[in-house]
């Protein structure tokens, strides 16, 4: 039953409540404007915000070389997003940014198994802490310094893993 | 007289894994400086004969780079001319 109720797309109860943590790196054209990102990333946090997830971080890493080409551009914008969510709203997210053509690759990785609700809020709390390094390493020389999103929310933990 | 064929086969002192030497080594696909250690210049991944690593540290630095490459954080190889 559960298996089909997946296949068919619906929901499960179990699934709905599980918060996982998650991170998604996504990789933006280059050449896009401030207000390109700002809407792009708006667009991100109200998709969470409905689908009740909680963003922990956004790290902007500026722009760096692509291992290969994309699409014609060898650089591309990249951004690393580390969040609670459902399994849906992962889904939910990444339908997105598939259709967003601004967004030329993205990937996510599922850092923690099932939260707790107790860790889950735990994790939301402590949020408002210290500033915590990307796990990215420094962006290497003669790529643009690393800035941080100006609504940046540090998180708590460095590594999940 | 023996032929010295045995006698030539090198030895050589067993590798030690980095990361089980290390513990605060973190593998991590977002990491590509440690990962560019275990690839070859064409972006090959090294076999764990060459880079030394235990069977369990070799597959997370794979799964890292594998990683890595979907991203576009690695190149999947560099052709030379």
């Amino acid at each position: 039953m559960l298996f089909r109720a997946r296949r068919m797309g619906y929901r499960t109860h179990k699934e709905e409540r599980e918060l996982r943590r998650y991170e998604t790196i996504f990789v933006t054209h280059p050449d896009l404007t401030e207000e390109d990102h700002s809407t792009l990333l708006e667009k991100i946090r109200s998709l969470s915000a409905t689908g009740n997830g909680d963003i922990l971080k956004i790290d902007d890493w500026g722009i760096k070389k692509l291992g290969y080409e994309i699409g014609k551009s060898s650089r591309g914008h990249f951004f690393l997003m580390d969040y609670l969510a459902a399994p849906h709203l992962v889904r939910e997210l990444e339908r997105n940014l598939r259709l967003n053509d601004r967004v030329l690759k993205f990937m996510t990785v599922k850092v923690g198994d099932d939260l707790a609700p107790e860790t889950a809020k735990a994790l939301k709390e402590v949020r408002p802490a210290e500033k915590v390094n990307p796990a990215g390493e420094p962006s290497p020389a003669g790529e643009v310094p690393k800035k941080d999103e100006p609504k940046k929310i540090p998180a708590e933990g460095g590594e999940g893993r | 007289m023996k032929p010295p064929a045995r006698k030539r086969r090198s030895f050589q002192r067993r590798k030690i894994c980095v990361f089980c030497a290390d513990s605060n080594l973190k593998i991590d696909y977002k990491d590509i400086k440690t990962l560019g250690h275990f690839v070859t210049e064409r972006g090959k991944i090294l076999p764990r004969r060459i880079s030394g690593n235990c069977a369990k540290h070799q597959r997370d630095i794979t799964e890292a780079i594998k990683r890595a490459r979907n991203i576009a954080l690695m190149p999947f190889s560099i052709v030379s001319s």
